[in-house]
């Protein structure tokens, strides 16, 4: 169940309406720098800033600076272990059924 | 039962499985503590009875124990046996990784012996709604498009 932590900053780092408003204005385009998401947003620079930081760390934003700005993109794979989520158990349900499937052949041969 | 039924947002895994034991064979190793141990994971305080609260002790991570709490739900003995699945970190907050889950084991005769279905359900992708109620569509439409994204920019 290691996944779960990834899961949880994930989820903790999408909560907040502001840097979820982010993550998903940079979602929307293909790439967008800070100045342009500042822009119309009711939130300063600095703000926006620190939220890219948070999104960042948390896998689900890369950024590419050039001269002096930084173009940011989204990093689909930061939602994997949303994904994963299920997939981990159903991997888990399938290895017990193959270990239900040795033990009952070891108490009914 | 809980809300999670009525949910259109939640999601189950099945697994359904033939095996050449009577029922009464299968149940035994479903609803026994000691053979669950041997099979599915240690456990701690089943007994074969309506209402009962047993649990399985998993690694703990940053904000959570690692237990997972279970109560039984239904049971009828050779045929059903359901409890609920509840781990994650339980605060308050609402949006972290609380699983609220259903499992539930039918047994079914079958002409090879018996047919064994698992559903696991009441999967929310997230838990709390408000987290995305900003986003349109629901994850499970934005992952495919976020993936296409992602495909599409790999091509380039």
């Amino acid at each position: 169940m290691s996944q779960m932590t990834s899961i949880d900053t994930v989820m903790r780092t999408l909560a907040d309406p502001t840097r979820r408003a982010v993550f998903e204005r940079v979602f929307h385009s293909k790439e967008i720098s800070v100045v342009d998401l500042t822009r119309g947003s009711g939130v300063t620079q600095g703000a926006i800033s620190q939220h890219l930081k948070t999104l960042k760390q948390a896998g689900l934003v890369t950024e590419r600076p050039e001269g002096r700005h930084v173009y940011y993109r989204v990093q689909p794979e930061g939602l994997e272990p949303l994904v994963d989520w299920m997939d981990h158990y159903g991997a888990f349900w399938r290895e017990r059924f193959a270990n239900l499937k040795t033990l009952l052949k070891e108490i009914d041969p | 039962m809980n809300g999670n039924v009525a949910n259109p947002n939640t999601q189950d895994i099945v697994i359904d499985e033939v095996f050449p034991h009577a029922p009464s064979t299968i149940w035994k190793a479903l609803a026994s503590g000691e053979l669950m141990n041997r099979w599915l994971m240690a456990q701690t305080g089943f007994e074969p009875v309506q209402g009962n609260n047993f649990s399985f002790q998993t690694p703990p991570t940053d904000d959570w124990d690692g237990v997972i709490r279970c109560q039984i739900l239904e049971i009828i003995p050779n045929e059903r046996l359901s409890y609920s699945w509840k781990s994650g970190a339980q605060t308050s907050a609402g949006y972290v990784s609380r699983l609220d889950t259903i499992v539930t084991w039918t047994l079914t005769r079958h002409d090879a012996g018996t047919r064994l279905r698992l559903v696991h359900s009441g999967f929310v992708l997230p838990k709390n709604e408000a987290v995305f109620k900003n986003v349109n569509a629901g994850w499970s439409k934005v992952i495919p498009k976020m993936i296409a994204i992602a495909a599409e920019q790999s091509q380039m």
